[in-house]
């Protein structure tokens, strides 16, 4: 540790010198390289580049290097950082600025400083908008799970004004994962902000959606959001009739997936229809007579609750609550027991 | 505190039979960490370094063992990430946050170090407060995570959990506040990062705390979401953060944590819980990983741990679910 610390201050102090010479000399044999880098293309520096030269680099300050926060970077990331530094200190906006930033994200895309004075110099420039959306385009795809690109996105999308060309975007990104959480939150932004509510592709797109995964929550939670959640009001009968059918579809697929379940309780709910409307749906898939048969405990759940609203069908209720606790979920059982408790309580009447 | 992953893997053919808590080994791990600054993925996680030293801090206090990392130095790193506006930064040089300004006041307050702070920077305490609190935007009640104004529930709950450990929850509209999370409410029983954004179980976390600490979970329908939230354990007993997804160690936090504070964590059966945590540990190297057979890191391995302590596995420090933090620290810093 002692060793490694004498040798990283020697370097610091070279790095700082004005020993040009003998720095580019370290840099070419590579003997500065402290850790190698997992890129193929070669490294790029600065203190060589003549249209860098009036720039001189602002070292790291990493809390006076005491063991717990000194931190070693590739030599290639180190010296980036430094001219970053130095720009970002005297304010400067220009093209070599806009690509030492792209330079620093391709190496490091979580630094989200780096991002936020690329915000800020493209408007400086005047650079088309555009342009910088198709050049965040591939870097998304290489990043799948990065906060500070999303955010970046929303700035320009929304500086822009137009959401052309996004959905395309979306697309590629489900193909690589299709419950991607920033994808879908930024779909509900897009539809909000330009208010894509009644667009009929948008419902069509979360429709092949879940047709390719009928078990994709995020895709119903999309539906959802379009259809009563992101308007205000009550849905209308015809809707939520709509919406009901839709979704009796989906679970007939597969009947164990809690998604569409959740969904048409949601749908149900929000057009304050009685529960009772989907028993007979619900028995398709658990009847209490055949104890063998249950083909989805989201159904006998339902049933459960249909049962203790019901004036003299208590029995049934404990009986489908017994199902779910001993053979259809009991990792639950607790929980089915709390609910088989509810079935003694007085009834609240409204 | 490096957050590189591994080096150990955690174990599927060679755990015995009788499980336990490999707590020396885990110690060990995490103060290993610190001495990984050559490998590459070391700066990798430069932006999460001062979330890093919270998790490690926290599963050492976990695991009895909170004096294996030396306090004079982590305060001076700490110190050297907090910006003139009262802001910190997730490592020197990189701009204020709101997400490590809650790392920063949470080891502030574990290393019981609020009057050494007052006393470096004046009226410190109250300056953090402020950056916080310019941070809520007026109109919704929610909170960015920093000037540039991303929000998301995560930021609203870290200001409330940050503020009140200082005593100064009154520095924001904390009403405004309870009724922004209430309208993330989703018609599955869960909460998203924004109104109509999908349930998800880390979300449902920052939630349900955000409400805990303002006094308000007459707000939650806490018999839906600790339905929702008990719907998350799998056959192998691990949980999940969302319908159809995989099991995560980390799950083991965001929604049992989330069950306590509902009181409903008996609703989950907690032996297979506490054997799937058991399984992604490194019984060799130490640490925990996302689940049986991936490399560790100090994020699971803290957030496993801390699951186990709601679960009361023996031998550990009792965790506050509310916080995340051990339970005699956030005494300590509420008077409750």
């Amino acid at each position: 540790m002692a060793a490694y610390n004498f040798i990283r201050n020697w370097l610091l102090t070279i790095f700082h010198s004005s020993l040009h010479l003998l720095r580019a000399i370290l840099y070419r044999l590579n003997i500065v390289r402290l850790i190698p880098t997992k890129k193929n293309s070669m490294p790029k520096y600065y203190h060589d580049d003549e249209a860098w030269a009036d720039i001189e680099p602002l070292p790291q300050d990493d809390g006076g290097l005491h063991p717990l926060a000194a931190i070693a970077y590739t030599d290639e990331y180190s010296e980036a950082m430094g001219y970053l530094r130095a720009v970002m200190a005297k304010n400067e906006f220009s093209e070599r600025v806009l690509g030492l930033t792209e330079h620093i994200i391709s190496m490091n895309p979580a630094h989200y400083t780096v991002w936020l004075y690329r915000a800020k110099t493209i408007p400086e420039l005047g650079i088309p908008l555009k342009d910088e959306i198709a050049w965040l385009n591939p870097t998304a795809l290489k990043h799948l799970k990065n906060y500070q690109i999303w955010h970046h996105r929303h700035t320009i999308i929304d500086a822009l004004g137009s959401p052309e060309g996004e959905p395309e975007f979306i697309s590629t990104m489900l193909e690589q994962d299709s419950k991607n959480y920033h994808v879908w939150s930024y779909r509900q932004w897009l539809v909000k902000r330009f208010d894509l509510f009644n667009k009929p592709e948008e419902l069509e797109w979360t429709a092949d959606m879940i047709e390719t995964d009928v078990r994709n929550n995020s895709a119903w939670n999309h539906r959802y959001y379009l259809v009563v959640g992101g308007r205000d009001g009550k849905p209308s009968q015809e809707l939520a009739k709509r919406e009901i059918e839709y979704t009796k579809t989906a679970i007939r697929k597969a009947p164990q997936n809690q998604s569409p379940w959740n969904y048409l309780s949601g749908i149900i709910r929000a057009a304050q229809l009685p529960k009772s409307t989907i028993k007979d749906f619900a028995l398709e898939f658990a009847d209490l007579d055949r104890p063998d048969e249950v083909y989805s405990s989201h159904a006998l759940d339902l049933l459960a609750e249909i049962y203790a609203e019901e004036e003299s069908s208590r029995a049934e209720a404990e009986k489908a609550l017994n199902l779910l606790a001993t053979r259809y979920d009991p990792i639950r059982a607790n929980y089915w027991n709390f609910r088989k408790g509810l079935l003694d309580q007085p009834k609240l009447t409204a | 505190m490096s957050l590189a992953s591994g080096p150990g893997r955690a174990g599927m053919s060679s755990m015995p039979d009788e499980m336990q808590l490999f707590v020396d080994k885990h110690v060990r791990y995490i103060q290993s960490l610190d001495t990984r600054k050559d490998e590459l993925e070391y700066w990798l996680t430069e932006h999460l370094r001062l979330n890093g030293l919270y998790w490690g801090l926290t599963a050492l206090h976990l695991l009895g063992h909170p004096e294996v990392l030396p306090r004079g130095e982590l305060l001076e790193f700490v110190f050297s990430c907090l910006h003139e506006d009262g802001g910190f930064g997730a490592a020197p040089g990189h701009d204020a946050h709101m997400l490590y300004t809650v790392s920063g006041v949470q080891i502030l307050a574990t290393l019981d170090a609020f009057a050494e702070l007052d006393e470096r920077v004046k009226d410190g305490r109250l300056k953090i407060g402020k950056f916080i609190a310019n941070l809520q935007d007026p109109d919704t009640g929610t909170f960015a995570g920093d000037e540039w104004g991303e929000r998301d529930t995560r930021f609203l709950y870290g200001a409330l959990n940050a503020l009140s450990l200082m005593g100064l929850l009154h520095l924001v509209d904390v009403e405004k506040a309870v009724q922004h999370v209430h309208s993330c409410a989703n018609f599955d029983g869960g909460y998203g990062t924004s109104p109509g954004a999908e349930s998800h179980s880390g979300q449902v976390f920052t939630c349900v705390g955000a409400l805990t600490i303002a006094g308000r979970l007459d707000l939650v329908n806490s018999e839906k979401l600790g339905a929702w939230l008990s719907e998350r354990q799998l056959k192998n007993g691990g949980l999940n953060g969302r319908p159809e997804k995989k099991e995560d160690v980390c799950y083991s936090w965001w929604v049992m944590s989330s069950m306590a504070m509902l009181d409903k964590l008996h609703w989950i059966d907690g032996d297979k819980l506490t054997k799937f945590i058991l399984q992604c540990q490194d019984p060799e190297m130490g640490g925990l990983a996302d689940r049986p057979g991936d490399m560790v890191d100090v994020f699971h391995t803290n957030f496993g741990i801390a699951g186990l302590s709601l679960l009361k596995y023996p031998g550990l420090e009792e965790i506050d679910p509310v916080y995340c933090m051990p339970r005699s620290i956030t005494k300590r810093c509420l008077g409750k």
